[in-house]
């Protein structure tokens, strides 16, 4: 990094500059904004502060699970209502007592809540959450009109009046929220930094690649959707009090959500600041179009206007809008990383103390590390894979082959929980683990890479490599994203798969052979005892075939165990040992390479009647090719 | 007993209006992966030209699905042109704020026009009914929940008899290859967008002869219709009407053994329960391209 903003110093300097005077509008408007009520009692615009506060929280809070973990919500305004009703609730019903004492009871409540629907909601996928917070937002609104022995139905609830001087009446609702928000914005920096943010990034890139390298889905997305909540439960507290009267059209009204989603929005959604920037652009808005345009359905038109607009045509938002400009003036005229060579790979000893690698005594009569017994999986009609069995002896480098559409993948599929087998039994090395999560059998040592690479696009080589999570503790989440050791770890895995160069490009600049390499890293990351490949020489270049080869005997020397799907049948016969036909969803033949190819049926079914291997070894040495 | 089975076919029929206004929801999001948010709004907007029909035309509001339904249909296929064409390839979440964003401009554009009052459908059956037996069928429940099926039958029929419904199903199933055999995707989905919206707004015409409406109905409908399709399985054309149906009798059965104000609550409590047993839905089904497709 260094080295590139030397070298783009004369035109570099603008940009910089530029970034400063963004910084110094930023400090300047945080101290206007702490000084406001001091300097000006202009009730008018210490009301329009006020409520953009609350929607800077709401949407910095909404940052979180929606800007990192990519699930949109539309329920955020309903924590905001939660929040507002526990205070109201409370303060109608213990007048005595002080309402800021409720102020962190709405948060818990908010956040228990949350707790609850990421239960319900976050089991499933994609696109049934958006719907699932719709309906939340409706349901809570549904419950507060007729619940009326609770919250007053229809007519609502009067709060207290705040019984402080009335010079200072807005003061402690407009520190309140500037306290609140800070706190907000402190926990949105935390979570970013942390395990936990990156975990959630990927999550966001692609949830099933994101199990298959040990992340705990439903306990980082519900951890992701309290944190969303809690702190924006407050903030509806406070803001209910300020407003003295609640009822359940305006606490629960959608155009709440549609509010904090528009200034996430418009701020840029996976920024720290945005959100802010947005509830400050989009609340005066507000205010505008009900005060100066008659509001009512100008307001729709407004919000829905803008809303499409943005979608379509500013879809990263403000902040990150500048910021590409920024980079693009700076980077301007140099040519990109992406075409340097592949390392030659570096030795394996280094890692020595990155991996559990031993040097091995090939044992005469291994165990078997993992154990397929009469699996079974059917799409619809279709049974894909229809009582497979298979063993991998521990410290084998295992081939799995067979013609298209037999299975292969669908098996590897099912061996690591991407798609849950209907019936059979796997084992790990006397541990059953066909009805652990994916990421729990990563954790006990499964690793695999796809047929069609799937890296984490958005991020960076090495952030995808240290993406990989050996293990889970609720402790690792909170622990900063990559260590300077784990940094280390993965350039020295990186180093050993000749990608180091690479380390800071994003990953959807790699070619394909390129992003094979790094998927290797990113498993290799995971200290997996068994490595499952799937297509490891498909569409690369033969340098790379035979480097991989070379890799994967490497590796297996020191004890790690392989099973291969791969269609180079030079490379599986002269790599594999024992090899495992699949035919039609069932294995139909095991045995050694030699075995396999003179096997009559597999001949029929896979291989052909005319099928010769030239040379074995032909796969192994580029001198036997060219000889 | 003569109550409950009165009941139970109140519930069909308005489970047959359901069921057509989220055919069109579940076929949108079959074919291009896109939750329509404003799906609502297009069934209020169906409600209102309805109401313009009928009052300025003198047409039966019915007889008046001939061309409240037309219209919504080239509304459809405008917007999935200009606005929702450009973004196919965004993530969904993309679609789902630019069609909540089109909900509200619908609703606004609804309120400046027709305002913001309650309207109502009064066509001169309104206040008469059937009476086979004991029980009591208002004619236009009758009328409206037939013309919903009848209306559904040719939708169905579309998909399942012609070309275009083969076209239809093959880009549901892989755009990438439905292309490649020559089926123009784009043109297909606008297609679809268009007949998913015109459905939404035939079952608009025929609710607004049902009960009164305001822009802001749109809201209610909405999450009806989700919490349908979700049930159902998003995408399933099935699942959705048999779940349609499941949601009228679930509802008119509330409001008239507990009560009417809850009976907006059945069904974000039916989604909940749902999908905490099947996260899939009820016929959704997982796919082998769901783990494969990156």
């Amino acid at each position: 990094m260094s080295t590139v903003t030397a070298e783009s110093a004369p035109d570099g300097h603008s940009a910089f500059d530029l970034i400063w005077v963004g910084r110094a509008i930023a400090l300047v408007a945080g101290v206007l904004l702490v000084l406001y009520p001091i300097l000006s009692d202009n009730l008018y615009y210490q009301n329009m502060i006020i409520l953009s506060l609350v929607f800077a929280i709401a949407a910095s809070g909404l940052s979180i699970i929606t800007g990192l973990a990519g699930y949109v919500s539309l329920g955020q305004g309903a924590f905001i209502g939660l929040g507002g009703y526990t205070v109201g609730v409370l303060a109608t019903r213990h007048p005595d007592t002080n309402v800021w004492v409720w102020m962190p009871i709405a948060g818990l409540v908010a956040g228990a809540v949350a707790l609850v629907l990421g239960f319900v909601a976050l089991r499933a996928r994609g696109p049934s959450f958006v719907i699932i917070t719709v309906a939340f937002l409706f349901l809570v609104q549904v419950i507060a009109i007729n619940w009326r022995s609770l919250s007053g139905g229809t007519e609502g609830l009067s709060l207290p009046i705040p019984t402080w001087d009335f010079d200072y009446a807005n003061w402690p609702f407009y520190y309140g929220l500037v306290g609140i928000l800070a706190l907000q914005l402190l926990l949105s920096w935390w979570v970013r930094r942390t395990k936990l943010g990156t975990g959630l990034v990927a999550i966001r890139e692609d949830e099933t690649k994101a199990a298959t390298v040990g992340i705990n889905l439903p306990v980082e997305k519900i951890i992701a959707f309290v944190a969303s909540s809690v702190l924006v439960g407050v903030a509806g507290g406070v803001y209910g009090y300020y407003l003295t009267f609640i009822d359940p059209r305006g606490m629960f009204n959608i155009l709440l959500s549609v509010e904090t989603m528009l200034a996430l929005l418009v701020g840029g959604k996976a920024t720290l600041w945005g959100p802010v920037l947005g509830a400050f652009i989009v609340e005066p808005l507000n205010e505008y179009a009900n005060n100066d345009l008659g509001g009512g359905n100008t307001r729709l038109l407004l919000f829905g206007g803008l809303l499409v607009v943005i979608v379509l045509f500013l879809p990263q938002g403000v902040l990150p809008a500048i910021e590409s400009l920024l980079n693009w003036v700076r980077t301007r005229g140099k040519a990109g990383l992406v075409g340097a060579r592949i390392g030659t790979g570096g030795s394996l000893t280094a890692l020595t103390d990155r991996l559990s690698l031993v040097d091995r005594e090939v044992a005469h009569d291994p165990l078997p590390l993992l154990e397929v017994k009469d699996l079974r999986k059917a799409f619809g009609g279709l049974t894909a894979v229809d009582g497979a069995s298979l063993v991998v002896p521990e410290g084998s480098i295992t081939g799995l082959i067979g013609p298209n559409g037999s299975g292969k993948t669908t098996l590897f599929n099912l061996i690591d929980n991407t798609i849950h087998a209907d019936s059979g039994e796997i084992w790990l090395a006397g541990e059953r683990i066909d009805r652990l999560s994916s990421w729990a059998r990563v954790h006990r040592g499964v690793g695999r890479t796809f047929q069609i690479t799937r890296l984490f696009h958005e991020m960076t080589v090495l952030e995808n490599v240290v993406a990989s999570q050996r293990s889970f503790s609720w402790g690792q989440l909170g622990r900063i994203a990559v260590s300077g050791a784990e940094a280390r770890a993965a350039e020295d895995i990186l180093e050993y798969v000749g990608m180091r160069a690479f380390r800071d490009q994003k990953a959807k600049a790699l070619s394909f052979g390129q992003q094979k390499l790094v998927e290797l890293a990113q498993v290799l990351m995971l200290d997996p005892n068994l490595i499952l490949l799937d297509e490891p020489a498909g569409g690369i270049n033969p340098v790379l075939i035979d480097r991989m080869s070379e890799m994967i005997r490497e590796l297996n020397s020191y004890g790690k165990t392989f099973l291969i799907v791969e269609h180079n049948m030079p490379f599986v016969l002269g790599l594999c040992d024992p090899v495992h036909v699949l035919a039609r969803g069932r294995t139909m033949a095991s045995g050694t390479a030699t075995e396999i190819q003179k096997d009559p049926a597999v001949l029929d079914a896979y291989l052909g009647d005319d099928f010769v291997l030239e040379a074995a070894d032909a796969a192994q040495t580029p001198e036997a090719r060219n000889a | 007993m003569t109550e409950l089975v009165q009941t139970l076919v109140l519930g069909l029929l308005v489970g047959g209006i359901y069921a057509l206004a989220a055919s069109g929801l579940t076929l949108i999001f079959g074919v291009m992966r896109v939750i329509n948010i404003a799906h609502g709004a297009f069934l209020i907007l169906g409600a209102f030209i309805a109401y313009t029909v009928w009052n300025q035309l003198g047409l039966d509001p019915l007889v008046g699905v001939l061309i409240t339904t037309p219209i919504v249909f080239g509304l459809g296929w405008l917007i999935y042109r200009l606005l929702v064409r450009p973004i196919r390839h965004a993530p969904m979440s993309s679609t789902v704020l630019l069609t909540f964003g089109l909900a509200l401009v619908t609703e606004g554009v609804m309120g400046l026009v027709w305002g913001n009052n309650s309207t109502a459908i009064r066509p001169s059956y309104v206040d008469q009914s059937f009476h086979p037996g004991d029980i009591f069928l208002p004619k236009a429940q009758v009328y409206g929940g037939l013309l919903a099926v009848v209306v559904l039958l040719a939708l169905w029929l579309i998909l399942t008899k012609t070309w275009l419904g083969r076209a239809i199903r093959a880009a549901a199933a892989n755009p990438a290859s439905a292309e490649l055999v020559g089926i123009k995707v784009t043109s297909v989905s606008a297609v679809v967008f268009g007949l998913g919206v015109a459905a939404a707004g035939a079952g608009g015409a025929i609710t607004g002869v049902l009960y009164p409406f305001v822009p802001g109905s749109h809201y209610v409908w909405i999450a009806r219709l989700l919490a349908i399709v979700v049930l159902g399985g998003l995408g399933s054309l099935e699942g959705a009407v048999l779940s349609a149906l499941v949601f009228g009798v679930a509802e008119t059965v509330t409001a008239v053994y507990f009560s009417p104000a809850w009976a907006t609550a059945v069904p974000y409590a039916i989604v909940f329960a749902v999908l905490l047993i099947r996260p899939q839905g009820l016929m959704g089904t997982r796919l082998r391209d769901d783990a494969v497709a990156a």
